[in-house]
């Protein structure tokens, strides 16, 4: 009897204890869009913007999701894919229990059509520069063609795609803007008021400015899923607005600043509410080797160890970063863990500044925007340690706008700023081979034939070992090579209220949540 | 108030903020900009750093004198261009009438009805952060109120009884504009002024919070305003210093202001413009 | 009055123009474009093909004068055209936030004149006094007040700590409160110091003490007269006044979340979304002649003595 008691507490125990995982269906999902000038409009194909991204995961669907924990674009609209012609050609099966907002079923027609649509020259939609890897897409957008000539419809739910490149596919189409539409829907005027798309939840209103509501939508594919009723994006570009509203309760998720990430991991309160992920953006100071000085790798190798760069990402950055040992993120399969950055060394700094004929040193422009993360603060700080080794710095402060035309015309020093080094290594790196213009991405007008040799065989070879291990290699090279100031790997920090549930560590971008994933317990005060 | 405390008040910290920012390189602990150790990065107030440091671990009690060299040569010249450009227009228009005087109302509506913080922002974004741009913006968008002020004095005084014999006797219109019109509207032009440079030292503060100020590293008390924003909750001092720099500064204009409104200009036909 | 009405209205047409003619100026020489805009502040490469198609599609790189043809040519027929960030029509996004940036104007208005104008009126009572004094300084003080410090304390105070409105958002009129106060600060204390001086000068003028002479009581006076006198100053300042409360309301509106104009002009400036700027600034000027306009008529009937030719 007493045993049978107490398997019977203790099953009563192990039960409560499931139910406390288990998500609870219904509440609200209160979000914030965190970054400045609010949504630009609800048409996905249209924007390359991260805060446009946070609605898109919420009511749009891509052929790929970008799965957290494996660290990698997985299928997600399809079952399966078989890779054949030497790589170039993906068999989709896809999946045949997907609803449009609007009742319809999703089919490869759907599939071709969107495709289509970001290809259409004449809009220039931002989403052409994934679905250009699609063969016959560029014949497409020159206005040659009317249709992709990659794109094959096998059956209704058998879609055969060729690439002009082998690349995974998954790295291009897990992007928000490759958003699948209803075929024939998204060229009508009412679809930038009341879009339809695959997502979890279906749009419901957006006050521009002000915020973006979406309702569970109940075909959804998932089983069970989404758990909440609905969805809440708050458009808050302040970050000690968002304080306010997140100690308030009024809102459950926030990305944090370094200054409140200091705050809440010393609030008894908030510390336990914390999310960080290593993100994949490198900062880094990029410098145009056009410039004399910077010519010189010496020079370049010099600035690296003239910087006290731990200092700073501990002291300004309030240790919300993570020091770059190379362009590879720490996040990435091609990582190398073994490598130490660049030691702070001003007495190096000096003597190879003389090495290269500049005892005196030599003054330079430093072209840079607002960012409180990877802009003028920064430069402010690292003023006076250049100082130190002879290096004069000029200040050209600017609107991120006008910075980014700057370096993408080569008119330019130095400059500042975040730039993605992943998930996609390859493509990252590619950014250094010689053949790529300073047009498309390589900023650095890099040029190493080793290098390249290198990023080459990674592209030919099927293996992911063999393709990281090259990679590595490549990546080695750029340490040592140094054609920028290797500054830190963005941490992401996002604060969450005790009652949400299920969120994800996004390295791509924190805030693209997958919402079907989150449930909100009773505890909330928003029902 | 009575008729001296406003002038002596506002005059004194306006004072003060001049004598500041003019020995700056004497009173200040050290320099503004290069003097910046990481180490003792946002310490609240302490016997050493009197106002606190900064996130780059600059003293901010150094950086707020500096900043009123810039934040105050910024309000001074550019109201002082607003105040050449507004009486030049208003006294012409004013004066000869006719189809100039038509223009330079057109004109003066126009500045009036475009939000001028927008329109300097614009003009900003096309020159580029720097201190002679914000003379340009802030100089170019704000001289309406002296202008209508301009306008109409010289609208009232040019009926009077001198005017019309100096004209008789063949004066030039130029000479009668500046030997007789201009030095009886005076009083209120510096009343107008004075109340202006508050204007533009705040407009300062605006421009440097959206992201378009002075130019870096130098402090201005704008920009030492917005680089705080965030750090608002965490760190106030680092706010509340440059905070409270331009709220005395621009409280001693204006109480100077009205002292002086009270003094010269007693039946202030200022606000009938 | 109808005539007046009509003929400010045909007057208002060459600043309308001319507002059109410097913005398109100002724009078409303002470094960096919405092809910059779109590398999400760098984050991404951009594509090249798609900036250049960009250029194209949207007519950036079109010589000075098609682009000026072009956007005089729409304006003709009343079209704003399309915004380069959303595609939207101009006209569609005007629609749907001009209206909460009128709530929000009106709204600080109406707590700037609620509280101010008796705040100036009470200090005029007895100028030198104590009461005057104190309301002077808190007047000038509110205009020195940095409008996001303040919202952020009004924020800090009334919704985090006392629980009294929400911190952020749009909806009913308890949203509205704590952003019309921050707005309204500065045309509070404006008016409370026009109001001191104005009812100060009219008391002592002539036809007052005609007034009082004749015998009206004292109550009649100040009812009549002065108030009257005081209204129409009131007014015109107000009038004057609008147009910068739209521009200052760009900082409120960001900071609690406010889906008015102001955010949506800043944004655009910055995004380098040209016809989204261009239209909204139109309208700004278009509702600011047309306050003028109305505050000059309202003038006329408060105190017919002013005569408009």
């Amino acid at each position: 009897m007493k045993h049978l008691a107490l398997l019977f507490s203790f099953a009563l125990l192990l039960a409560g204890h499931a139910d406390a995982q288990t998500p609870r269906k219904g509440g609200t999902i209160r979000m914030t869009a965190p970054y400045g000038a609010g949504l630009s409009g609800l048409d996905m194909h249209n924007t390359p913007r991260a805060n446009d991204d946070i609605y898109g995961k919420v009511v749009h669907r891509t052929l790929y999701n970008y799965d957290s924990d494996k660290g990698v674009p997985v299928l997600e609209l399809a079952k399966s894919v078989a890779v054949s012609n030497n790589g170039l050609t993906h068999t989709f099966k896809l999946r045949d229990d997907v609803f449009f907002h609007n009742g319809k079923k999703m089919t490869a027609d759907d599939v071709i059509y969107s495709f289509t649509r970001i290809m259409d020259g004449k809009r220039a939609f931002p989403a052409a520069r994934w679905v250009r890897i699609v063969r016959g897409a560029v014949d497409v957008e020159k206005g040659q063609a009317t249709t992709i000539e990659g794109l094959k419809k096998i059956d209704d739910f058998t879609l055969e795609m060729t690439l002009t490149d082998r690349v995974d596919p998954g790295f291009y189409f897990y992007n928000g803007n490759t958003a699948i539409y209803p075929a024939g829907e998204a060229d009508k005027p009412e679809f930038l008021q009341k879009p339809i798309g695959l997502g979890p939840f279906k749009f419901v209103e957006h006050i521009p400015g002000s915020r973006l509501v979406a309702e569970r939508w109940e075909k959804f594919y998932k089983p069970g899923m989404p758990y909440a009723d609905r969805v809440v994006i708050a458009i808050m570009g302040e970050a000690p607005a968002r304080d306010v509203a997140f100690r308030n309760k009024e809102i459950d998720l926030s990305i944090l600043g370094p200054a409140q990430y200091v705050a809440y991991r010393e609030d008894p309160n908030l510390k336990n509410g914390i999310l960080e992920v290593a993100e994949v953006f490198t900062r880094h100071m990029g410098m145009n080797p056009e410039f004399k000085p910077f010519a010189d790798k010496r020079v370049r190798q010099a600035i690296n160890h003239a910087i006290d760069t731990d200092l700073i990402i501990k002291r300004l950055v309030k240790d919300k970063a993570y020091r770059a040992t190379s362009w590879l993120p720490l996040t990435s399969p091609a990582y190398d863990k073994t490598r130490k950055p660049y030691a702070y060394d001003p007495e190096k700094a000096k003597k190879l500044l003389a090495e290269a004929g500049y005892k005196d040193g030599f003054e330079f422009e430093w072209t840079t925007s607002q960012n409180e993360s990877w802009g003028l603060p920064i430069v402010e700080a690292v003023l006076p340690m250049l100082a130190r080794v002879g290096i004069k710095v000029k200040v050209k402060q600017v609107e991120v706008n006008v910075l980014i035309d700057l370096r993408n015309k080569g008119e330019f020093q130095a400059f500042i700023l975040s730039t993605q080094s992943g998930p996609d290594a390859l493509g990252a790196l590619k950014c250094f081979h010689s053949a790529t213009p300073m047009t498309a991405c390589n900023y650095y007008r890099f040029k190493d034939a080793e290098f390249d040799k290198l990023v080459d065989a990674a592209g030919q070879t099927d293996s992911a070992d063999e393709r990281n291990a090259l990679l590595r290699k490549a990546d080695a090279i750029l340490y040592d090579e140094a054609p920028v100031w290797f500054f830190n790997y963005n941490k992401a920090v996002m604060a969450y209220q005790p009652w949400i549930k299920g969120l994800q560590a996004n390295a791509t971008e924190l805030t693209h949540q997958y919402p079907e994933h989150i449930w909100v317990e009773e505890s909330s005060p928003a029902k | 108030m009575k008729l001296g405390a406003n002038i002596l008040i506002g005059g004194a910290l306006f004072l003060v903020a001049v004598l500041a920012g003019v020995f700056a390189p004497w009173i200040a602990h050290t320099d503004p900009v290069m003097d910046a150790n990481l180490m003792v990065a946002e310490e609240p107030p302490s016997r050493e750093f009197w106002f606190g440091t900064d996130a780059q671990g600059r003293d901010i009690y150094s950086r707020v004198l500096y900043g009123a060299r810039i934040s105050l040569t910024v309000g001074i010249f550019a109201q002082l261009v607003n105040t050449l450009i507004g009486t030049a227009l208003g006294l012409s228009a004013g004066y000869w009438g006719g189809w100039w005087d038509d223009f330079v109302t057109g004109l003066t509506n126009l500045l009036l009805a475009i939000p001028s913080l927008i329109f300097a922002l614009a003009i900003m974004a096309i020159l580029g952060p720097g201190l002679t741009s914000l003379l340009i913006a802030l100089g170019l968008t704000n001289w309406s109120f002296t202008c209508r002020l301009a306008r109409a004095s010289a609208l009232s005084l040019k009926s009077q009884g001198y005017v019309q014999a100096s004209k008789v006797l063949g004066y030039g219109d130029l000479r009668i504009m500046l030997t007789q019109l201009l030095p009886n509207m005076l009083g209120p032009l510096i009343v107008i002024g004075t109340l202006g440079m508050g204007g533009t030292i705040l407009a300062e503060a605006a421009l440097s919070f959206l992201g378009l100020g002075i130019r870096p590293p130098y402090p201005s008390w704008g920009s030492m305003l917005s680089e705080a924003r965030d750090q608002i909750t965490t760190a106030p001092w680092l706010s509340v210093f440059p905070g409270l720099a331009i709220f005395l500064t621009v409280l001693g204009l204006n109480l100077l202001g009205d002292g002086l409104r009270d003094i010269l200009d007693p039946q202030s036909r200022s606000r009938r413009l | 009055m109808l005539a007046y009405a009509f003929r400010r209205t045909l007057q208002s047409f060459p600043t309308v123009a001319a507002v059109a003619l410097v913005v398109f100026v100002l724009f078409s020489v303002i470094p960096g474009s919405i092809a910059t805009s779109m590398s999400d502040d760098g984050r991404g490469a951009m594509d090249a093909e798609v900036v250049q198609r960009m250029r194209k599609e949207l007519g950036l790189d079109d010589p000075v004068y098609v682009r000026f043809a072009k956007y005089v040519g729409n304006l003709a027929v009343l079209d704003l055209g399309t915004s380069f960030r959303s595609r939207e029509p101009v006209s569609q996004l005007l629609a749907k936030r001009m209206w909460p940036t009128m709530q929000l104007v009106l709204a600080a208005m109406g707590f700037a004149i609620v509280i101010g104008v008796p705040l100036g009126f009470v200090a005029a009572m007895r100028p030198g006094g104590v009461i005057d004094a104190v309301s002077m300084v808190t007047a000038v003080s509110g205009l020195s007040i940095a409008k996001f410090w303040f919202g952020l304390l009004l924020m800090y105070l009334f919704a985090l700590k006392l629980g009294w409105f929400p911190t952020f958002g749009y909806g009913g009129w308890w949203y509205l409160v704590l952003p019309a106060v921050t707005l309204g600060v500065s045309p509070l204390a404006l008016l409370a110091r026009t109001t001191r001086a104005a009812a100060l000068e009219v008391t002592n003028a002539d036809f007052v003490r005609t007034a009082r002479s004749k015998g009206m009581s004292e109550a009649r006076v100040v009812r009549w007269h002065v108030v009257r006198n005081v209204a129409v100053i009131v007014l015109t300042t107000l009038g004057l006044q609008f147009g910068s409360l739209m521009g200052q309301a760009v900082v409120v509106e960001k900071l609690f979340s406010w889906p008015g104009i102001g955010s949506l002009l800043v944004d655009s400036v910055f995004q380098r979304d040209i016809p989204a700027v261009q239209g909204c600034i139109l309208l700004i000027v278009l509702f600011f002649l047309v306050v003028n306009t109305l505050v000059d008529i309202a003038c006329a009937v408060i105190d017919p003595r002013i005569k408009y030719t």
